[in-house]
């Protein structure tokens, strides 16, 4: 399953968009840099499987909204050895 | 050189607006070149790199003309996503590269989960 | 690498013998950039010449060694769209050498 990764502000561009288009039944989301602006809850994301990374939310002052899971940098690199492959939607 | 991973270049940007779409190009024609032949999928803004185009007209070498070399690198197959088209009012048929066999694709998700590694541009 | 002089007109190389201006390109210029590669042009090597040329119009790039034997092949047919008799007309790197008679830019993707 595929692990897409998504680092854009969902308020920037279609970067977030663009992932869930492509995202199917089974694979995983995480939330990193300005892509935690995504986790409040106002945006709509896959049940299940939505990761995002806990230090960038913190950094912004965004709480991460459940189900979506705050992740540390160990689980970061779990995510990425569990999933193949693995997709950046970085611009 | 066997091919060891399966690769996929995910091209998602317009040609010209900045330069990732080249990069693209000139990632899976080295790719190719070192017999490591990667499958390619247009998607999102990505399917504008496929429309005619005459960028001489603002000093840039033509994208499409370079794309329709990829048959001769060994990438005989152009994968484009259907959705893509259709939300930008496009439709396969004003989609032609000579040369090249394409594969307008209704789930690229499932397309994309089936390679090692995934090249995003 | 010197530069050629040409019916008495200086024409730059740069530093790896390729045209730096790619109108200079003349099949006076082809003979003497061949030469410099030690290679005497044949009717063989004019053929692939012409294709070189045909192929950066085509496609506006130089081609690497896999996609100028399947383009020779198309052309000039299956017995000479092979590795071989490009290597002949143009060691050790026929896409690169070639490339630089025909007066196309280095290819960016060959080896």
């Amino acid at each position: 399953m595929t692990l897409h990764i998504v680092n854009q502000s969902p308020h920037a561009n279609n970067a977030l968009g663009d992932c869930l288009q492509a995202y199917v039944e089974g694979d995983a989301l995480l939330l990193i840099e300005d892509g935690v602006y995504a986790a409040t809850g106002q945006h709509d994301l896959p049940e299940s499987n939505v990761y995002c990374l806990k230090a960038d939310a913190e950094a912004r002052g965004i709480s991460i909204k459940s189900p979506i899971e705050g992740v540390d940098e160990v689980r970061w690199v779990s995510l990425c050895t569990e999933h193949n492959p693995i997709v950046s939607w970085f611009k | 050189m066997p091919q060891s991973k399966s690769i996929l270049a995910l091209c998602r940007h317009a040609p010209y607006g900045n330069a990732l779409a080249r990069e693209g190009l000139e990632a899976v024609l080295a790719c190719a070149a070192m017999d490591q032949i990667p499958e390619v999928l247009f998607i999102n803004d990505g399917v504008f790199q496929l429309l005619e185009q005459n960028p001489e007209a603002i000093g840039e070498k033509n994208l499409r003309r370079n794309l329709q070399a990829l048959p001769m690198f060994g990438v005989e197959t152009l994968h484009i996503c259907k959705k893509s088209l259709e939300d930008r009012g496009l439709t396969p048929d004003q989609i032609t590269v000579a040369g090249a066999e394409l594969k307008f694709l209704d789930n690229p998700g499932a397309f994309i989960a089936n390679f090692d590694q995934v090249l995003s541009f | 690498m010197s530069n050629l002089i040409i019916d008495g007109r200086e024409i730059p190389l740069d530093k790896e013998g390729f045209l730096r201006n790619l109108e200079d390109w003349s099949p006076a210029a082809a003979e003497a950039l061949a030469a410099q590669e030690g290679i005497e042009l044949t009717e063989d090597h004019w053929d692939v010449i012409r294709l070189l040329q045909a192929f950066y119009k085509e496609f506006e790039l130089s081609p690497a060694m896999r996609p100028l034997v399947k383009y020779v092949g198309q052309h000039l047919g299956p017995e000479k769209g092979r590795s071989i008799f490009l290597m002949k007309l143009f060691p050790p790197s026929p896409a690169k050498i070639g490339s630089k008679i025909a007066g196309l830019p280095k290819p960016t993707n060959c080896l």
